[in-house]
């Protein structure tokens, strides 16, 4: 017997061997040597590798969600490769000559100038030199204004006890299943901390961090937001991203302390799969904010790629006076998938929160929200206001609502109401009457639609956005 | 544990199907029902359909046997006051004596011609949608009394049909059986009223009901489903119901809660221009649970749905409202709008409501709408200046929160029964303190 676990022990220890801490990236398969294959590669302290560890152990035990309204066929995760280090410049393209022409018409359209299209693009350029001064400029700035704006790997090597302070503290190991896997095994991801009473000078955007850019498929951010602080944080790009990782299970993490404020948009156009339906980008993303007394979480996203994306951007209200809020526009065409929705929990008294989500389907995709506003015994005087609606666009597609409502206080007011139609015939007749053909009358219906989100995105990225719902329709009508 | 006692209970309510004598035309379908109840999962919290209704109530129960035919005590303002084809069933058994009226198109399964038999073969447990509905198999496992209603193409039924189900109390924990299968041919109309009340005793009991109704082109079908059994009973009733060509449903529920109540109602849109009324009222006070799940399958194009659902939820308890209207992807044109609405006036109270739109078709127009409030303080503040105590405000405006539901009833017998019933209830149980 003692043999038998001993030659166990031994073979366990030969496994670890071979994974050699050189090597770039790790076969595919994923066990505790993985995560300490990860850990150690980052150079991480033991108290992250045990928090990796715990992490993974919750998450051998638990089973991927089902609830949601979206299929694909089952994700090996045994088949998937959990680390691989950036690509040298070898690899990548050398210009936009060999760059897929499809992405490239695709830029022309959004009006992307030509060196953000080669950064996009992941084409190995020589302006290094250039962004790393308009890098430098902001870094410099923030310092001054006492803001941490870095890779989470930096933080945890440079600031391990605001890491380990705030690090699973709303979106806990165990939480759900992506949330677990993405704790064990994240890759890299952004650190944000500003410091009490402090306005943030500028829009934080991962865009600025473009030698950062390939944080890979499990990408971990956290953003802490001291007493009477302000933070607006962009995430993502209009433009598609060039990827190769089906999978993509992110966590977002913020906190915002006593009066603090904290925005954060996302646009999000990973690869949605071709028009048949055959590959995209599986999104799986756990986002979530914890606000204290009198403080303000406000999510805006607008959602237009990945084939399946299962995205619930939440509030946990828990001060008194918070405020939470909601906007969202998802867009799916051709066979996308689309779950998302927010979780609106109210703790603390007079709490507020709004939902604004609107839906818009084409093809033969599937959107549907899916939303919870939860209401505690406690939270006295609580308020909440949730509209939904969806747009269809053609008659193979469909668009869906699963709005939970729980109330246990009385002095609550929740709203909920929620529409679906499709474009009207009228509106598209008073357009094409006015000289417009059908697909540009169909984009301005929809811009229109989506205006209450949009005007809650800053100012360019509002821009962009609609142009972006105008490219992705395209092909729709007719 | 909580595993064990659920496959207990599975077990046991198969046992007694076996313990039942039938009719032999029933046969294939109790074996049916026996089959998809043993199959099927027991619900737990992880179970969309039974989220936040428990079942531990029913598994603890121990109910083990059949309850027994007895006479009820209840006086005559206890039912409609109606000129109705009265079938009155006391724990499940038919009690002649208290029933009264008669019309061919109304009989029940025993007493079946066999031409009816015929009928009752062919269409019971064909609207039932077992999925979503569990305890519709169990009632098929536990098929043998019931009441058809037949009415034949382009009749009316001159008389509304009206049955009583009575529970009385027993010495162990017993259970009822009751079915109702309606079927209304083309061109024709009928009215069902479905009563459900109990000896003002504790009542241990447990009443599984299940109503079908299919209505045919053209048809026109109005029904009432009333519960106001004593709070200790535990009641799983289902209401299914299919809908051709043009034809009309205008229902109307209404329930007190429970220890564990929960009603589903499932309408199906067949035929094109069909279409359905729903409206339901909830009340739910001390530790009762009340659950209404409707759904509305929308198969067809160019029908409509209306739909509106109040509740008031007192003191410790909890309410749930799940509202699902699924169109198809052939179902252009729909029409379908679903209002919720809940006023909780208690802290301890609970709500849970979850409206539900399902779209696969484009050129439709769905909305729905779910709040959750509690009485306008600028409305209380207007009543109070006029002289009324904080109560009689409370009580009134309460009443206006759903009497908006019961002032357009079309039968009066049912819309006066319920007025003064409430006024009652409103007096002596709501806002006393």
């Amino acid at each position: 017997m003692t043999e038998q676990v001993e030659s166990l022990i031994r073979k366990d220890y030969a496994a670890g061997f071979h994974t050699s801490i050189e090597s770039d990236t790790l076969k595919p398969g994923l066990d505790e040597e993985v995560v300490r294959f990860i850990s150690a590669k980052k150079e991480e302290p033991q108290w992250m590798l045990d928090w990796r560890l715990k992490a993974f152990r919750a998450w051998q035990e638990m089973e991927e969600p089902e609830w949601a309204h979206v299929h694909y066929p089952d994700i090996n995760f045994q088949a998937l490769s959990y680390y691989s280090a950036p690509k040298s410049m070898a690899d990548k393209p050398k210009s936009l000559d060999e760059v897929d022409p499809e992405l490239l018409e695709m830029y022309e359209k959004l009006g992307i100038p030509l060196h953000e299209q080669e950064a996009l693009a992941g084409v190995a350029v020589d302006a290094v030199i250039d962004s790393v001064s308009v890098v430098t400029t902001y870094r410099a700035k923030l310092e001054e204004a006492g803001v941490i704006f870095c890779p989470i790997s930096e933080a945890i090597a440079r600031f391990p006890d605001l890491v380990q302070r705030y690090l699973g503290s709303v979106v806990p190991q165990r939480d759900n299943f992506y949330a677990a896997l993405n704790s064990a095994v994240f890759s890299d991801g952004s650190f944000v901390y500003i410091p009490k009473g402090v306005r943030c000078p500028m829009e934080l955007s991962t865009y600025f961090r473009i030698n950062e850019m390939n944080t890979g498929q499990f990408e971990r951010t956290l953003i802490v937001a001291e007493e009477g602080s302000y933070v607006s944080y962009l995430e993502g790009c209009t433009a598609p991203m060039r990827d190769e990782n089906q999978l993509h299970a992110a966590v977002v993490e913020l906190v915002a302390l006593d009066d603090a404020q904290i925005k954060y948009s996302t646009v999000q156009n990973w690869y949605p799969g071709d028009k048949e339906g055959k590959g995209g980008i599986y999104n799986f993303v756990t986002k979530r904010g914890i606000c204290h007394r009198n403080a303000r979480i406000s999510w805006t996203q607008v959602e237009t790629g990945s084939a399946v994306t299962w995205k619930y951007p939440s509030c946990i209200l828990k001060g008194d006076n918070s405020v939470g809020e909601f906007y969202s526009v998802a867009l799916t065409n051709n066979f996308q998938q689309a779950d998302t929705g927010t979780k609106m929990i109210h703790i603390g008294k007079n709490t507020s929160s709004t939902i604004i989500a609107k839906g818009i389907s084409a093809g033969q995709s599937n959107s549907a929200y899916r939303g919870l506003v939860r209401i505690n015994a406690g939270a006295s005087g609580a308020r909440n206001f949730t509209q939904c609606d969806s747009l269809l666009i053609g008659d193979r597609c469909g668009a869906h609502t699963f709005p939970y409502i729980e109330s246990k206080n009385s002095s609550a007011v929740i709203e909920h109401e929620a529409t679906t139609s499709k474009v009207s015939d009228d509106q598209m007749f008073l357009c094409q009457q006015r000289g417009l053909d059908a697909e540009k009358a169909v984009s301005m219906i929809v811009n229109g639609f989506c205006r209450e989100v949009f005007k809650e995105l800053p100012m360019e990225f509002a821009v962009e956005a609609g142009k972006l719902l105008e490219v992705s329709l395209e092909g729709s009508v007719g | 544990m909580s595993e064990n006692k659920a496959q207990d209970f599975q077990q046991l309510a198969l046992q007694l199907a076996g313990n039942q004598t039938s009719a032999p035309w029933l046969d294939a379908l109790r074996f049916q029902g026996s089959e998809q109840w043993l199959e099927a999962n027991w619900p737990n919290r992880r179970t969309e359909l039974w989220k936040y209704t428990p079942l531990q109530a029913l598994q603890r129960g121990g109910f083990s046997t059949w309850a027994s035919a007895q006479k009820h005590t209840l006086d005559d303002n206890a039912t409609l006051k109606l000129e109705a084809i009265r079938l009155v069933f006391v724990n499940g058994q038919f009690d002649a004596e208290a029933s009264s009226g008669a019309d061919a198109a109304v009989v029940r399964f025993s007493q079946a011609s066999e031409q009816q038999q015929a009928i009752i073969a062919e269409n019971l447990g064909k609207t039932v949608d077992t999925k979503r509905h569990l305890f519709a198999s169990l009632s098929n496992a536990w098929a043998q009394d019931g009441v058809l209603v037949h009415v034949p193409k382009n009749t009316k039924l001159d008389l509304p049909v009206y049955v009583v189900h009575v529970s009385t109390p027993e010495a162990e924990a017993a259970i009822a059986n009751t079915r109702v299968l309606v079927v209304v041919e083309e061109g024709a109309q009928a009215e069902l009223i479905e009563h459900f009340i109990s000896d003002n005793q504790m009542q241990n009991g447990f009443v599984n009901s299940l109503t079908e109704i299919s209505v045919a082109a053209n048809a026109r079908f109005d029904h009432y489903r009333i519960n106001l059994e004593e709070e200790h009973i535990i009641h799983v009733g289902g209401v299914h119901i299919q809908l051709q060509r043009d034809s009309q449903y205008h229902g109307f529920t209404l329930a007190e809660g429970s220890k564990l109540k929960r009603i589903d109602y499932q309408v199906t849109h067949l035929g094109q221009g069909a279409h359905a009324n729903l409206n339901g009222v909830y009340l739910p006070r001390n530790e009762q649970l009340l659950d209404y799940h409707t759904n509305m399958e929308h198969v067809a194009a160019h029908c409509t749905t209306s739909e509106v659902f109040r509740g008031i939820i007192a003191d410790n308890a909890k309410a749930v409202f799940n509202g699902r209207i699924h169109i198809h992807q052939d179902a252009q044109k729909t029409l379908a709008e679903l209002s919720n609405k809940n006023l909780l006036t208690s802290d301890t109270a609970e709500i849970d409501t979850k409206p539900e739109l399902e779209i696969y078709a484009d050129d439709v127009k769905c909305a729905h709408g779910a709040t959750v409030s509690q009485l306008d303080q600028t409305s209380m503040f207007y009543l109070q200046s006029r002289g009324l105590t904080k109560t009689q405000a409370r009580t009134m405006l309460s009443f206006g929160f759903i009497n908006e539901l019961l002032q357009d009833l079309p039968q009066a017998a049912v819309r006066e029964h319920l007025h003064e019933h409430l006024t009652k209830l409103f007096a002596k149980e709501y806002f006393v303190s």
